[in-house]
């Protein structure tokens, strides 16, 4: 897949995002960075799409924020997942997981690799 | 959630920490990118220019995530409605003369609901109230009948111990007792109620207990009384004490037992109860009548009502309940008093009758004033569209005034959403302030309704309040933003179609068309709306007229009445004819009296008794045209001016028990006709002995109206008072000589003088008597009147505001026509065809619209059609008048246009 965000798959910024800080709480570009590593690179998001979406989940009450020291001893804000993100999170793992097996199927991907 | 309105919380008090919060934290995102390619070994100028153009623009960032925050539609709105307040206030002429538009109309529709709502529409105050039903048995019941929604008491009996479908069931009778309390006599209203009443309707005391079954279970047991909470208040200042004292009902003394919850007035809406008794003391209650008793079949009283069990639905509880009423039927058809008054054919019909089960809140009078009270919702509603159709215009003509403005918005980037929403919040804010100000209109409105239609004793009756509740709040609140959409929408979305180019350019008022066409159908639906409303009040001016012109057929000039019952004062039979005698004599010698009359049955209230009859040639009556009957004094006719055309009237010598009659005309003609009246015999049919007619006739007496006004000629017969059967109580028509008003007081001290233990009824003049009947009508007939007068005016304005514009537009136009010769009067004929072709539609429109409408309304009528040719073409010449003058003054305007000052004007 080419990594142009536009082409990402609806719902899948989010859950990528979700994923991203379940283990740690990350600032922006952190989690920019950490999408570029849990897809191989396939995915780069780009500031003008995670903005906007970290703002929207917030909002939603599946992340939290807070002000924190980045790497470069600079100010940067960090989003940590919520009790409710983290249950989405899972929702969202167990829906991926079904539509990925059922896209799989449909395409006989896993076929050919047989 | 609670993080949601944090953040509309935040968004809308804390926007600029927000705001820098967010510059911040892309500003670290642009450093971290940078830092990042920093460390890959880019140099630090390269790094920042990648990790600029790597982060894209950062204020579409920020506006993206502003879009994004809670509450962006929030923010916009109180940008837009801070607009629209500045636009507003800008044009106060317009903004006024909307509000002031909106105001009357939704003030208007709110008086209205407000009182079809507590009159008609609001539903018990119990528990549960839409589970409960009336139970009624359709069809003819062969019998004597309180009313339409009775049943006899051991129909009432068989259902209540054999129905599937109801978890409680009880009934009730209404009656008017004497009360007696220290040295107060008085009448009040009474409920007898079976012993499950008030536990089925889930109605508590705030004193003392209910009546249960052991109050209920033996006939004359049990006498006790529950109070009403607004009785207990009123009569015996809220008194905690009284549970366990006694008050004396009809002379009976009944011991309260408790004080209902406040709000309950028995199950009748507009029939406040004061006492509730057990029926079991029907006998006590109702002196001398005893259906509990007797228990006939043939005499239906109670009225009787069900709670559902849940989760059942009417029809099914219908369909559950019909075969139980069958075997009832058949069993009753079977019974003598059934067979004895009744044919073959009858008895089929009878056994076709249905259960109906009908809404718990229900009764006779809401049933009464239901159609006039929707009416005049509907007509108040119509004169609301025709104000918006007003708005609609002139918002129409502002809109065309602001094309530039829209124009210019569009060009800077505001969406076609963002116009429309713009003139859609104008246009609520108009209707908010309008709605603001209705209500207060409203509540003045409805106080002035209310003293007109619903007399003082009556507005406490149906406690009906001028104060809004939570229901007609809400009923406002939806009116303001209908008509917000109605008269805000077409403008909207119009003005949002603005072009940018032509409208910025200078020939703008040149090339817009302004709507015209648009407004020019919306003048033709006023017009016919109003001609509509204008019918609509011909009609209904009419009916009053006609009702009151037809008159009862008798003078009712100096005409008092009043009403005794003294069996409910503990008169055995044999006095209460001495009391009347007494009294007749008594009135007769009082100065300034000029002819007493009694009866035992009042006229034009509605009431009739009615009985089937026999003779020689014609055996019962089916039930809709059995005989209006009375029992009278020798004086009456002559006393009420009520001519005998053959024969004569009673004198005091007729004492043999129905031996005579006096009918009226249409009884002769019916029952015997092509002959002489005079000595025939009739009787009347009683289903408890076997009659043979043995009443002989001795007279006939011209037409006159019983039960109201509306009524058309009924057969009526008439039999001596005192005489004929055990009277029980009479109403008084007393003639004097000089104005009745101020005769009242002295009647009622020479009453009072003359038993103080019997309370006088009802005492007022028979004209207030006969325009209180007329109440709805009068009603009606004055507020469509005023709703047609404004539905008209505001349609002429309508028409007036779009030629005016009209003939503006084409000043240009009608300059070069008058340069090249045109007459004035070519230039009035030219503008006055346009108008007439508006009226013309709206009066087309209107017509057909009216004669379908009309149909509706053709049982409120009195004396005229719905369809009558008088009324429609005095409506349609109105209109045509008050629109073409409307139309005239801009076609006026248009001939003295000067050629060469609108030529210039390009």
């Amino acid at each position: 897949m080419a990594g142009n965000e536009s082409e990402l798959v609806q719902g899948t910024l989010d859950v990528l995002i979700l994923k991203a800080v379940a283990l740690q709480e990350l600032h922006g570009m952190g989690i920019s960075r950490r999408i570029g590593q849990m897809t191989n690179g396939a995915f780069d998001v780009k500031a003008g799409s995670l903005f906007p979406a970290l703002h929207r989940m917030e909002q939603a009450g599946w992340l939290t924020s807070s002000w924190g020291q980045a790497e470069t001893n600079r100010r940067a804000k960090f989003y940590a997942l919520t009790k409710t993100g983290r249950k989405q999170l899972r929702a969202e793992t167990e829906r991926w997981a079904r539509i990925s097996f059922a896209m799989a199927a449909a395409l006989g991907i896993g076929q050919e690799a047989l | 959630m609670i993080s949601r309105l944090r953040a509309v919380w935040n968004n809308m008090f804390h926007r600029r920490q927000l705001d820098r919060d967010l510059d911040e934290e892309l500003q670290a995102y642009v450093e971290l990118v940078a830092a990042g390619t920093l460390r890959a070994g880019m140099d630090p100028e390269d790094a920042q220019i990648h990790a600029r153009r790597q982060t894209g623009g950062i204020d579409q960032i920020v506006q993206n995530v502003r879009d994004v925050r809670m509450g962006v539609w929030l923010d916009r709105l109180v940008q837009d409605v801070r607009f629209g307040i500045r636009t507003l206030a800008k044009n106060p002429t317009f903004s006024l003369v909307a509000v002031g538009t909106l105001a009357l109309g939704i003030g208007a529709n709110t008086a209205m609901f407000s009182l079809l709502d507590q009159v008609v529409l609001k539903l018990l105050p119990v528990s549960r109230p839409e589970q409960l039903v009336i139970v009624r048995e359709t069809g003819n019941h062969y019998g004597n009948s309180y009313g339409p929604n009775t049943i006899s008491w051991p129909m009432f009996e068989d259902l209540r111990d054999n129905n599937q479908v109801f978890s409680g069931m009880f009934c009730r009778f209404p009656a008017s007792v004497t009360i007696g309390y220290g040295d107060q006599v008085g009448q009040i209203s009474a409920e007898l109620v079976s012993s499950a009443y008030f536990q089925t309707l889930g109605v508590r005391t705030v004193l003392g207990r209910t009546i249960g079954h052991d109050d209920d279970s033996v006939p004359d047991s049990k006498p006790v009384v529950v109070l009403s909470y607004s009785f207990w208040q009123s009569y015996f200042n809220a008194d905690r004490n009284i549970v366990g004292r006694t008050i004396a009902l009809n002379r009976q003394v009944m011991t309260v037992i408790g004080v209902a919850q406040p709000g309950f007035d028995g199950a009748e809406i507009g029939n406040p109860a004061k006492v509730f008794v057990p029926i079991m003391m029907k006998t006590e209650m109702t002196p001398h009548s005893d259906g509990l008793k007797d228990r006939r079949r043939r005499l239906s009283w109670v009225t009787a009502y069900g709670r559902l069990k849940p989760g059942l639905t009417v029809e099914q509880a219908q369909a559950s309940l019909q075969p139980l009423l069958h075997g009832i039927l058949e069993m009753e058809a079977q019974q003598p008093e059934f067979t004895r008054s009744t044919t073959a054919a009858d008895r089929q019909v009878f056994l076709r009758n249905r259960v109906e089960l009908l809404p718990g809140s229900d009764n006779g009078l809401r049933e009464y004033m239901r159609t006039p009270l929707w009416l005049l919702l509907a007509l108040t509603g119509a004169v609301l569209l025709l104000a918006c159709a007003n708005l609609a215009n002139l918002s129409l003509a502002r809109a065309t005034a602001r094309e530039k403005e829209f124009a210019v918005r569009m060009a800077i980037g505001a969406g076609r959403a963002r116009i429309v929403r713009q003139l859609l919040v104008e246009s609520l804010l108009l209707s908010a302030c309008g709605t603001v100000v209705g209500l207060a209109l409203a509540f003045f409105a409805d106080r002035i309704l209310l003293r007109i239609y619903l007399p003082a004793d009556a507005v406490t009756e149906f406690q009906v309040s001028p104060i809004p509740d939570g229901r007609v709040l809400a009923f406002a609140v939806g009116l303001t933003l209908l008509t917000s959409l109605v008269f805000g929408l077409l403008p909207a979305v119009r003005s949002s179609r603005t072009e940018i180019t032509p409208s910025l350019g200078d020939r703008s008022s040149a090339l817009s068309t302004g709507g015209i066409s648009l407004r020019r159908i919306l003048v033709s639906i006023q017009m016919s709306l109003s001609l509509l409303l204008l019918i609509g009040a011909g009609l209904f001016v009419r009916t009053l007229r006609n009702l009151e012109n037809a008159g009862p057929g008798f003078s009712t000039d100096h005409l008092l009445t009043f009403t005794t019952t003294p069996t409910r004062s503990g008169y055995s039979y044999e006095e209460t004819k001495s009391y009347y005698q007494r009294m007749n004599v008594n009135l007769q010698a009082m100065p300034g009296v000029e002819s007493v009359a009694l009866s035992t049955m009042p006229i034009l209230r509605g009431f009739a008794w009615q009985n089937a009859i026999l003779g020689k040639e014609f055996e019962g009556t089916p039930i809709e045209q059995q005989p209006y009957l009375s029992q009278v004094s020798p004086d009456y006719f002559t006393a009420l001016g009520i001519p005998v055309i053959a024969g004569r009237a009673f004198t005091p010598q007729d004492v043999a028990p129905t031996d005579y009659a006096v009918v009226n005309e249409s009884f002769a003609k019916e029952y015997f006709p092509g002959r002489n009246p005079i000595g025939q015999r009739f009787g009347l049919v009683d289903d408890m002995r076997t009659v043979t007619p043995n009443t002989e006739v001795i007279g006939v007496i011209a037409d006159r109206k019983y039960r109201d006004l509306r009524e058309t000629p009924h057969a009526q017969a008439y039999f001596p008072y005192l005489e004929g059967g055990d009277i029980r109580g009479m109403t008084v028509y007393v003639r004097t000589r000089t104005d009745p008003r101020g005769f009242e007081d002295a009647l009622r001290e020479r009453l009072r003088q003359f038993d103080p233990h019997v309370p006088v009824v009802g005492l007022e003049t028979v004209n207030e008597q006969i325009g209180f009947s007329l109440r709805t009508e009068r009603l009606v007939a004055s507020l469509s009147a005023v709703f047609g007068g404004v539905a008209t005016l505001l349609a002429v304005i309508g028409l007036y505001g779009v030629m005016a514009y009209a003939v503006l537009r084409r000043t240009r136009e009608i300059g070069i026509r008058i340069a090249l010769g045109a007459l004035r009067s070519n230039v009035i004929a030219m503008v006055m065809r346009e108008v007439l072709l508006l009226i013309a539609f709206g009066l087309a429109a209107g017509v057909v619209l009216a004669l379908v409408l009309a149909n509706l309304i053709r049982s409120q009528l009195y004396g005229l059609g719905a369809h009558d040719p008088l009324t429609f073409m005095g409506a349609a010449i109105v209109l045509v008048f008050a629109a073409g003058f409307a139309g005239f003054i801009p076609a006026l305007r248009a001939s003295g246009v000067d050629p060469t000052t609108a030529l210039r004007q390009e």
